[in-house]
Formats: structure tokens, sequence, C-alpha cells
């Protein structure tokens, strides 16, 4: 199951998702240490055009999702380009100050927001999360009744979501006035999470009552065998390789080309 | 029905979490995950209000592990529910990625601290104000590395990291009181009680101290 509709497969949904994680992590940890901002805007770019080409979702779907990136990139450094720290003072108005200094680690925030996004979405895009449940349980033994308590979950919120419309329905054949007022708001709001919150509990319980007679908790048995096989590929490899390639191309290319040419963003 | 079940099976009650707890937690989080989607509207909306007016229902962010808590109170549960939450907003191709998760991590981790402190024991109105200020401080501690806001104006950090505190207790701590106790009074919590009891009964045991 992959909700994303992938219209091609690609090296990085062949890799194993245990190599994924780790590469996407490893390229987060690159990302938050870069205080550049020359090698941060080649990353954010870098790994954007690497979304659009190993995800294999549809381009202009993919463009869709670029718009929470744009929201990411205005709200984190909207607030750095007006209130941080500088000494270079441009413009001045009320409580707002901006300074050469803080525009520009405000700049570097926003590249930073859509470097991130795009490499969680990498992995993200390319990974249903029973894969990746599986994976964790067998390459880095995670124990069992985690993993399937989040597989299940998963299953169960659809579940969750059409109790959401009855209870709606509901509230209106017995003749609930429209909003009006923030107690009102408040009250609307707990008549439904309450009954939601406990009809979830109610049947999350009867669901792990079944697991747990089924064994899925795996508390009893040392060795257990795993419907899904995962496995290590030559596609693990590849997948190391381009992305470290990627992320290589970002440095070199900041390296020749920098746009700003200003390094550490940071205050002193 | 719980304890019958596990009497039949021969399962010994342990003091860990058991599969029930976690798919309990994990759900009800979930429950929030989809919450959280949709509060980041409501959060955009109060942005034109003031500048970082939106630190102000940032709260609502912490609320899946101090309600996780009141639920289970078990150990480690608060850390799972805030994972949890943020994974369904990751799965759901949130503009933050993977940092969600870290983000998550840190914050349960933040109020998990705080509940270890009372030993698991405290459901008082001032543990979980102090838990929910505890996962404010946590996301903060992040967000120096994210996106250093130690280089914001010093009243400006302030304000912010004030505001996020405040919200943090009142949102994710009083407030997921008051939903604890509505949920109470539905009944269903009583599934998940008969466990934790025990598991007290047998913290309280000289022998095992």
């Amino acid at each position: 199951m992959n909700i994303w509709n992938p219209v091609r497969i690609t090296w990085l949904h062949r890799a194993n998702p245990v190599v994924k994680l780790g590469l996407i992590f490893a390229l987060f940890f690159m990302t938050v240490l870069t205080h550049d901002l020359d090698f941060m805007m080649y990353q954010a770019l870098v790994f954007m055009v690497c979304l659009v080409v190993l995800s294999g979702v549809k381009p202009w779907k993919m463009l869709l999702f670029f718009i929470p990136f744009l929201l990411a990139f205005i709200s984190s450094s909207s607030s750095m380009m007006l209130f941080g720290k500088g000494e270079t003072l441009w413009w001045e108005w009320g409580l707002f100050r901006v300074s050469e200094e803080s525009f520009y680690r405000g700049l570097h925030l926003g590249f930073k927001g859509i470097a991130f996004a795009s490499e969680g979405l990498l992995l993200v895009t390319t990974t249903s999360s029973v894969d990746l449940f599986y994976s964790l349980m067998q390459k880095l033994r995670l124990a069992p009744k985690y993993a399937y308590s989040f597989m299940a979950s998963i299953r169960l919120l659809p579940m969750v979501w059409e109790e959401f419309v009855i209870r709606r329905q509901a509230l209106k054949v017995r003749g609930v006035r429209p909003i009006r007022g923030v107690r009102n708001m408040v009250n609307r709001a707990g008549m439904y999470v309450v009954p939601l919150l406990a009809q979830s509990i109610r049947r999350a319980h009867r669901v792990a009552a079944a697991m747990e007679a089924k064994q899925f908790n795996g508390d009893q048995v040392k060795a257990r065998t795993y419907y899904y096989p995962s496995r290590y590929s030559r596609y693990d490899l590849l997948v190391i390789g381009l992305l470290a390639a990627a992320a290589c191309c970002a440095y070199v290319a900041a390296g020749y080309f920098p746009w700003f040419g200003i390094g550490d963003v940071r205050f002193d | 029905m719980g304890t019958s079940m596990q009497e039949k099976l021969g399962v010994q009650p342990r003091r860990g979490l058991r599969l029930s707890d976690i798919l309990v937690t994990v759900l009800v989080s979930l429950v929030f995950g989809v919450i959280y989607h949709f509060w980041g509207s409501v959060y955009n909306l109060f942005k034109p209000l003031f500048f970082e007016a939106d630190e102000l229902l940032y709260g609502m962010w912490f609320a899946a592990a101090t309600l996780a808590y009141l639920l289970i109170r078990k150990p480690g549960v608060a850390i799972i529910a805030e994972v949890a939450a943020a994974h369904v907003e990751v799965l759901f191709g949130s503009g933050w990625g993977l940092t969600l998760l870290l983000y998550g991590l840190i914050q349960g981790l933040g109020a998990e601290l705080v509940f270890a402190a009372f030993r698991y024991r405290s459901t008082s109105a001032w543990t979980l104000v102090i838990a929910g200020a505890g996962a404010a401080i946590g996301s903060m501690m992040m967000d120096f590395y994210y996106s250093y806001t130690d280089d914001l104006q010093t009243w400006m950090f302030l304000a912010k990291y004030g505001m996020r505190v405040i919200s943090g207790a009142v949102i994710a701590g009083l407030l997921m009181l008051l939903l604890a106790k509505a949920l109470d009074r539905t009944g269903v919590t009583s599934l998940l009680r008969p466990a934790s009891k025990k598991d007290y009964e047998a913290l309280d045991d000289a022998r095992h101290v």
C-alpha cells in the first residue's frame, strides 16, 4: 500500500527501508550542521531535484507538495529576518529590525526547511509503512509489539474518520446549532473529541486483546519468522552512492559558484 | 475482559508496557496526529493576529504525551505518544519532514522526565502543568539546533518561549487533564486500569525496591 501512487518504481523504492532511514538521518545531520548559506541553498536545490526524479510521483503532483514547503520557508525565515540579532541595520520600524545578518540567517533557515522537507519526503514517498516496520523488526530488532501496534493503528485510523462522520451526522439529527462564540466552540470540540477518543480506546483495546492472543506481541518466542522478509540488495549501495553524490554535488557547487559568499550565518 | 483473557492465556502481568498499552497509546496519538494536522491551519490563522501569536497554540503539539500518560500511567508512553503523533504527520507529507520525529522524540522526553521525577504516580494538575512546560522546553532545545533561536533578539526569545511554555502548561497540562476526566466519566479508562493498578502494587512491594 502506498498512498503516494508512484507512476515509476525507482532505485529508492527498491532499497531496504532501514538503509534509507539511516541514509536520510545522515543527510539530516549534514543539513543540521551546515551553517554556510551557499551550501544550504544548493542542498535545498539538489534534494528537490532528487525528490522529483526519485520519488516516482507525477511531477505535477509533486508540485502540489511544494506548497507546504513554501509555508515552511516563510514561517521559518520571517521570524529570524525580522527579529534576529545583527549589526548592519537595513530597516527598522517599531519592533521590527531587519539587519543584513538576520536577513541572510532567515534565508538560510528557509533553505534549511526546504532541504529537510525534501529529505524527509524522499523517504516517505518511497516507503510504505508496512515495509518500514517489517524491516525495523528484522534488521534493527525493534520489538514486535511496537511495530505491530503502529501498523495496526494505521489501519484503524480510517475507522476513526468514519466515526467522526457518524458523530457529525448524529449531532445534526439531534438539532445541534451552528457554533457561536468561543465557549460554544470549546463545548462543541468536546462533543466530538470525547466520544471519538473513547471509541478509539475501546477499539484499540479489543484489537490488542485479539493480537495478544495470536502472539503478535512476540513476548514468548525468541526466534520468529516474518511474512515479509526484509533483505539488503545492490540497490542499497546504489542509493547510498547516488545520495552521497548529490550531497557532494551541492558541496562542490557551493565552492565553485557561490551566490552569496558570506560563509557562516551564525551571530559572532 | 482484558484481565480474564490474560489469565486464560497464562500471561503474567508485567511492569513493562504490554501490546494493549502500546496500541491504545498509538491509536490515541494517531487521532491527535490528525488533529495536529488540522491544528496547523488554526495555528496559521493565529499568525497575523500579532507576531508569534501562534506560539500561544503551540501546546497542542504536546497534548498527546500528557493525555497518553493520564490514560496508561506507565513509563515510556509519553515518548511513544509524541513519536506516534509525529509519525502520522510525516505520513501525511508535512512540510517539516522527518524533523518532526526528532521534535516528537525530544518533546516526549521532556514530558517523560517530569513524570519520571514523580515516579509515574502523580496525576495532579501541577504535575501536568510542569510536564507540559517540560515538553515545551524540550522543543526549545531542538529549536536551538534547528533554527538558531539563540540568535533572536533577547526580548523576542523570551516572548516566544514564554508563550510556548505557558501554552504547553495550559493546553497540554490543564486541558488534557479535563479531557482525561471526561474520558473517565465515559468509563473506558476502566479497561486500561486493572493492569496499571497491579503494576503500582508491584512497585510498592518491598521485595522489588
